[in-house]
């Protein structure tokens, strides 16, 4: 006679397949995510709770490279078990991008409404802009337009003796 | 495209916000104009230095919500009245031309309305007409502070009063105002819901019932120096929403008034009663058990001693936050009763009889969440104290061992080796401290203020391994330490460079290289080097050239100071506020040069200037009255200049002291 399985014998149940949605890139790469890490865009989010999140969603202002790594960004924060300072971690080293990316991601942030994402971003850009001159941010930043001397004569003056 | 400007102008208003520091702010500005737009659509909070600019810079900032104009000259009627009509007058303020970086067609009174804080706090040159037609035009305006304006009575409370949606009045020092002016103010204003009243002596018993009858919303409540009386607690504790009081000073309150409160204001959360000479331990127990969720509770120099039944209370108070019962008894079975109340924070214990190694040893066994310990004055204390504490404590952030002069370097060793969280640290007059123990400390890397006055033993070498390593240092205090010199403020300028605030008064070997060391502190803001004999014009110079947020100096009897350097001072230190010349060489016309020269020149000692004549003294005042807020001058001067002078001053709301 066969004993009766244990209770321990019972294999844990199968785990739930997790929900994945599809977004397409501008360039027509397609993308899966995690229903569960989607939600970290309150876009996304809105479309998965009014139920249009099941066909193939377009993500029109956003390459292929900078969507796959908005993927990456939205996983790993919506995992479970990460600690603050190994996430904190991680997130330094997804920003330590050039500019152009750096800027894209803040544009796809924006687009797709993910405020970790964002504050990460705009604070990364303010950060390089900390200490910096004028003229060091023009050249960093690439900025071409620029004050008249007039105007910035009268900008520097402000700067010194109007306000604190 | 790598480019900052391909960015949307909500993104960048984003990054903008990210910049805490002022000084970033101002970069940004001068980038590009978009970036100026952006700085003058986000900024919320301006202070204003010189009200030449005030139109313009109100008329630029459409989203202002805080105004500040403590530190601008010639805040007075006539400026408000040009403030506010809606069309520009160019001959008073001949830079008022709305900048060229602004569109056109802006409605130059769009700030009144988005207004919600003013600062006219030392605003002497105000009175009640200009006050109420500012509060009347800016009509959301949620809170004023006018404090030190020493000369405002009733008449500018009633003023005051016509702000139906104030939230916020601070009126320290507004020597003037009665309870009549405090009615007015509680009729007017009844959504108030924080007033403070510090030193405005002539408010009564009276005036502060009718303020706890009428603004019922009150939180917060500061009636030190007050000659208020129980009745007045009997008043504030009918406060239903009281959270914060302060009562330093009120020598006329005791128990039976704090009884009042221990059964009232059921918010209460920080109290201060220190320097209150009725009150009693008895008193402060029927406050701790009606009030189980007292964070803060402080009542230095009132008590003599503190009774067992008290301490014994405090553990009842789960959120007991700071403590301070400076000046009082202990026993170290006190220390114990302290201990048990873990969620301790703060304490104070300056002054206090009976601080023993052993007690401390058992106050911090129980207290291992403490940041700020005081022991000023604690003079029986040794380094094993030290020990204890530092070992128990590792996030103390700050320390005061004022006067503990059994304390040697092996005390900041332990601090070195175990808090290294420590920011403040106060050694003043600690005989015992020496070089080795500045080399031990220099391990905490977060020190930003340390004070080492009175401490003959430590040189230069002690105070080059603190600069070395201490790179957040914004404040050094080494009034008469002998062995300091130029050496010091050698390495001070090469590794502090965040150094705000100076002391090295009677520092005498620091010589005019030592100056040229410090002019390379950009960021040096308050220097006193008073005596500094070796010192010359020279100095004076180099430092006035580098220094350029330089806003108080003193340098009391620097004699050897010539003119050149004055000179030098009225060309460079154009933000010079506070300024103390007595016993200088500066003759008639470097005083003049100095005070007319130095627009934002507020406050001025003038004492013992052996070269300046009566004429000099003259013209110099002429020259700055219209916005010289402060000056002391030689008693004998009084009956030698012109009435015409004393009396233009006392119009304008200065402040002459006779020494």
């Amino acid at each position: 006679m066969s004993s009766p399985p244990s209770a321990s014998a019972s294999s844990s149940p199968p785990p739930c397949p997790k929900k994945m949605i599809t977004l397409r890139s501008s360039d027509g790469a397609t993308f899966e995510i995690e229903e569960t890490a989607a939600l970290q865009s309150k876009t996304l989010e809105n479309m998965i709770h009014e139920n249009c999140a099941s066909t193939l969603i377009p993500v029109p202002n956003i390459t292929g490279e900078v969507l796959a790594r908005v993927v990456e960004f939205c996983s790993k924060h919506a995992e479970a078990g990460v600690d603050d300072e190994s996430l904190g971690a991680w997130d330094e080293e997804f920003v330590a991008v050039d500019h152009t990316t750096l800027f894209d991601y803040i544009r796809a942030a924006n687009f797709l409404e993910i405020p970790t994402l964002l504050d990460l971003g705009c604070q990364t850009v303010a950060d390089m802009i900390k200490g910096k001159t004028p003229d060091e941010i023009k050249k960093t930043f690439k900025i071409t337009t620029a004050c008249t001397p007039e105007e910035e004569e009268e900008v520097r003056g402000e700067n010194q003796w109007a306000f604190e | 495209m790598a480019s900052l400007e391909s960015l949307t102008e909500d993104l960048l208003v984003r990054i903008y916000k990210g910049l805490a520091s002022d000084g970033d702010r101002k970069s940004w500005r001068l980038v590009c104009r978009d970036f100026h737009r952006i700085d003058a659509l986000t900024r919320s909070s301006l202070r204003v230095l010189r009200v030449e600019f005030l139109r313009s810079l109100l008329a630029n900032y459409p989203r202002l919500d805080t105004l500040d104009l403590s530190v601008c000259p010639r805040i007075d009627d006539g400026a408000v009245a040009v403030l506010l009509t809606s069309r520009g007058s160019p001959w008073a303020f001949p830079r008022a031309a709305s900048s060229s970086l602004s569109p056109p067609g802006r409605d130059p009174l769009a700030w009144t309305r988005g207004l919600r804080k003013l600062v006219l706090s030392r605003s002497t040159g105000l009175g009640h007409h200009g006050l109420e037609q500012v509060i009347r035009a800016c009509a959301y305006l949620e809170s004023v502070d006018v404090s030190h304006c020493c000369g405002f009575g009733d008449r500018e409370a009633a003023a005051l009063s016509c702000g139906a949606r104030l939230r916020e009045v601070k009126m320290d020092k507004c020597l003037g105002v009665t309870d009549v002016g405090l009615a007015k103010i509680a009729v007017g204003c009844g959504r108030l819901e924080k007033v403070s009243l510090k030193w405005c002596m002539e408010i009564g018993d009276l005036g502060v019932d009718l303020l706890c009858n009428k603004c019922v919303d009150l939180k917060f409540l500061d009636l030190s120096y007050l000659k208020v009386t129980n009745d007045s607690l009997r008043s504030i504790g009918s406060l239903p929403k009281l959270e914060v009081l302060a009562l330093v000073g009120c020598s006329l309150i005791d128990d039976t008034g704090l009884q009042f409160l221990g059964g009232g204001c059921p918010l209460l959360r920080v109290i201060d009663m220190s320097r209150c000479n009725g009150i009693s331990s008895c008193g402060l127990i029927s406050v701790a058990k009606g009030h189980e969720d007292l964070v803060q509770l402080n009542a230095s120099y009132s008590l003599t001693e503190c009774s067992s039944i008290l301490l014994r209370c405090f553990k009842d108070l789960k959120n007991l936050n700071a403590i301070k019962i400076d000046g009082a008894r202990v026993s170290d079975s006190a220390f114990k009763a302290l201990s048990n109340c873990t969620s301790l924070v703060e304490i104070g214990l300056g002054k206090c009889i009976g601080a023993t190694n052993l007690g401390l040893m058992r106050l911090v066994s129980g207290c291992v969440n403490l940041r700020v310990l005081d022991l000023t004055c604690c003079h029986s204390i040794t380094d094993a104290a030290i020990f204890a504490i530092s070992d128990s404590c590792r996030n103390l952030t700050c320390l005061k061992l004022e006067s503990c002069n059994m304390i040697t370097e092996k005390s900041l060793y332990y601090l070195g080796s175990f808090c290294l969280l420590l920011e403040e640290l106060d050694l003043t007059d600690c005989g015992g401290i020496n070089d080795t123990g500045l080399e031990y400390l220099s391990n905490c890397l977060e020190l930003s203020c340390l004070k080492l006055a009175l401490c003959p033993t430590i040189s230069d070498k002690g105070l080059g391994h603190i600069a070395s390593k201490c790179r957040k240092i914004c404040e050094i205090d080494l009034y008469r330490c002998n062995g300091i010199g130029d050496d010091a403020l050698a390495a001070l300028s090469s590794g502090c460079k965040k150094l705000r605030r100076l002391n090295l008064s009677y520092c005498s070997d620091v010589t005019d290289r030592g100056m040229e060391y410090l002019g390379q502190l950009e960021e040096l803001w308050d220097l006193e080097m008073r005596s500094l004999f070796n010192v010359t014009g020279v100095g004076l110079m180099a430092l006035a050239a580098g220094c350029k947020r330089l806003a108080d100096l003193d340098m009391k009897y620097c004699e050897n100071v010539d003119d050149s350097g004055f000179w030098a001072l009225a060309y460079y230190a154009r933000n010079l506020r506070q300024i103390n010349l007595s016993h200088c060489n500066i003759s008639n016309m470097g005083l003049c040069m100095v005070m007319s020269n130095l627009t934002r020149l507020q406050e001025a000692k003038l004492v013992h200037l052996n070269k300046v004549t009566v004429e000099g003294f003259e013209l110099a005042l002429r020259t700055c009255w219209v916005r010289i807020k402060k000056v002391k001058l030689l008693a004998a001067l009084r009956f030698k200049l012109s009435s015409d002078v004393r009396e233009t001053l006392h119009s304008r709301g200065c402040k002459i002291r006779w020494d």
